[in-house]
Order: C-alpha cells, then structure tokens, then sequence
C-alpha cells in the first residue's frame, strides 16, 4: 500500500463512513425484496415470470443462504427451499 | 368480392375465433395462398387439440415439418416446450456453478418446472420467439390458434410479463447502485435480456405493418356475438384487425325447401355481420359440398381468400 492508497482510503472513510451502514442495510433490504419478488412461488404466490427466472436461480441461492443467517435462522426455514 | 391478398405482406399473422368455426382449416389455406404468392411460409398450430396433422394428412410436430403445398408446419407442445426450455436453462448453468449449488439449482428448476401454468408459459415463450422472427427460414408465420379468450390472454402476456420483469430489474438495480457494478452481475443480464425480448414481442405484436389477427366465424349468433367481443379486446389491446372470414356460407341455389329456410336464416346473420363488422375486411366462404382435407381442396379455399394476381 503506498502513501497514495492511505491517503484515499483516509478522505474515503471521512467522508462515506458514517453512511456506510445506513448503506449496506438499505441494499440488504431491497435484496429481500428481491429474492421475496423471485420466490414468490414458494411462499405460495402465484408468480407469472417463475420460468423466467430460472437461469438466476443459482446465482439467488448464495443470497437466499446470507437472507436466512441475517434473520438469524442457522438453516433454512423454507422446506421446499433446501439451503443449509 | 373482397380479398385478403393485403395479408400476404404481413410477417405474422394469428387466427382466431370460437371453436369449431374453421381456423385450422382457414389458416391452412391460407398459409397455401401465402406459398403459393411466393412466400417461405411456417404453419403453426398454439391449440393443444392440434389438428394440423389431420387437414394436411401428414405427421406434424414440435419442430416445422415440409408439409404438401410447398410450406412447413409446426405444432407447439406446451409439455415440449417446457422440457426443452429446462433442458436449455440446465444446460446454460452448467459448468458456472460449484457441484452442491448446481445440485439445489437443479432440484429447484424441476420443481419450477411443476408448478401449474409452467407449460402454458413456456408454449408463450415459443410463440415469442416466433412472433420476433428468430427463425429466417420464413417469411411468414401463420398461427392457428386455441378458441379465442386463451388466445387473447396470450396476446396480453407480453405486456404482463414485460411489466413484471422490469419491477424486478428495477428492484435488483436500485441495489446493485448501492452495492455493486450492474454491468457485470448476471442476474441482471439475464434480466435484461429477457426485457429486450419481451420488448421486441410486444413491438412486432403491435405493429400493423408486421402483424395482423384474422378472425374466422359462422353465420350464427354465438359465433358473431363472440367475434364482436374479440375485435373489442384486440382494439384495446393494440392488435391489428386483419379481417373477418365468414365460413360455410350456403349456397343460394337450391331447390330444397329445408336448406332454402336455412338460407333465409343465415341471411339475417350474413346482413348483421355486414352491418356490425362494415369497418373490417370480410370474406365469405362457401359451404363446400364435402370435408376439407389434403391439398386440392386447400387449393380451392385459398383462391377464395387470396385473388392470384398472376
């Protein structure tokens, strides 16, 4: 790390710190509602784009994996929605 | 006498009506007419009581098929479909994935894959692909379609399915600005693209240049109440009338005293069609005096639709 990436990285903390939580739980919040828009299906809405959404699937299920640690479920509380 | 010779410039074109009024065998002949002007032209038959096979006497299926009459033909099969559309979304995602969450994928994408209305929706998506051209072997495509309400439902699907799909990248995109670079994140490419094409769908759907839906009836009152309702509906949904083909018109000449009472019946219906419906093209089709089947008869029908210019 030179001088240069030290100095950046201080005026980048200074400046965006205090936001950053605020940051990452709005982007955590709007994930949700994503993987909740993805999954309807499963919670029992009917949803008329399922097919569509098959290729993105197992891209979803990493995110689906931290949703239910986040929420403080060590496994997944969904049966027909095997994680962990 | 009018014609439909108009139609031949279209790239697609749908027929519809109530059941039992004709639409196989008057998309038939006029996918013959179509061939016979010059045009590569691709037959497919949406109804899952598929009788395409039947009128042209030979076997036809989920892939276009050379048919008697210098065309191809094509009956889609919902079930079909969605196998090979999982079959094409397993396959894209091997090799991407480590072996556990390609495992879960899987099990989730057959489980998907059962859900009720998957084959419906997976019939739709071929139906898409045709409609946006993705097959250049032809110029036109025909479509027989199922009785008309399942038809019409299909023809708003794209509107659904497109407002849907930009909720979600919308909403994947409100959070990709916060976390990451959308350009590289495959959800949302894939999302993209299904957008792009259901956009595209939509576009060749509503153009009247491109596309135009024929609706076939009888000279009785349930069919032409029913007809009424579907010019309705295509209006507002933005769809191109391409005319009305009035079937098994009978004959005027005959001495019979039951068939000239039929006649005089049919007449009423034949005024009310030219009265409520004076605004779109209308051909009549006689009563022809045995069953439509094989390529000769085609023939007679398709002059009747399309007035050979040469």
């Amino acid at each position: 790390m030179t001088l240069r990436d030290n100095i950046r990285d201080f005026f980048h903390g200074a400046a965006y710190g205090a936001y950053e939580r605020e940051l990452r739980l709005q982007a955590a919040e709007l994930n949700d509602l994503f993987l909740l828009l993805c999954y309807m299906e499963i919670v029992g809405l009917p949803n008329p784009a399922t097919l569509y959404l098959l290729d993105v699937y197992p891209y979803l299920l990493e995110q689906f994996h931290l949703w239910h640690k986040r929420m403080g479920m060590d496994r997944s509380p969904l049966g027909n929605l095997p994680c962990c | 006498m009018t014609h439909l010779n108009r139609l031949l410039d279209k790239q697609v074109l749908f027929f519809g009506g109530k059941g039992g009024v004709g639409k196989t065998t008057s998309a038939s002949a006029m996918a013959v007419a179509a061939s016979r002007a010059g045009k590569r032209v691709l037959l497919v038959s949406t109804d899952p009581a598929h009788s395409t096979s039947d009128i042209f006497e030979r076997r036809v299926g989920p892939e276009p098929v050379p048919l008697p009459g210098n065309l191809h033909g094509l009956e889609i099969d919902g079930e079909f479909e969605s196998k090979r559309y999982i079959a094409e979304v397993k396959k894209r995602i091997e090799g991407l994935f480590g072996h556990t969450i390609q495992k879960e994928a899987n099990k989730q994408i057959d489980l998907a894959a059962s859900m009720p209305g998957a084959d419906e929706m997976a019939l739709f998506d071929r139906i898409g692909a045709l409609v946006r051209g993705q097959d250049d072997r032809f110029d036109l495509v025909i479509f027989d379609t199922a009785p008309t309400g399942h038809t019409l439902r299909l023809i708003r699907m794209p509107e659904l399915m497109e407002a849907w799909i930009r909720a979600l990248s919308r909403s994947r995109q409100a959070m990709m600005g916060i976390q990451h670079d959308e350009q590289n994140d495959p959800v949302m490419q894939s999302l993209s693209e299904r957008l792009e094409h259901l956009r595209e769908f939509r576009a060749r759907l509503l153009s009247p240049r491109v596309c135009a839906f024929v609706l076939v009836l009888v000279a009785e009152r349930l069919p032409i109440e029913e007809t009424a309702r579907a010019i309705d509906q295509l209006q507002d949904a933005g769809v191109a009338i391409g005319g009305l083909i009035v079937n098994r018109v009978l004959p005027d000449s005959s001495p019979d005293p039951f068939l000239q009472s039929r006649h005089a019946q049919e007449q009423v219906y034949l005024d009310e069609i030219d009265r409520r419906f004076a605004s779109h093209r209308r051909v009549r089709v006689p009563q022809l005096p045995s069953d439509v089947h094989g390529v000769t008869t085609l023939e007679q029908l398709a002059a009747i639709l399309v007035e050979r210019t040469h």
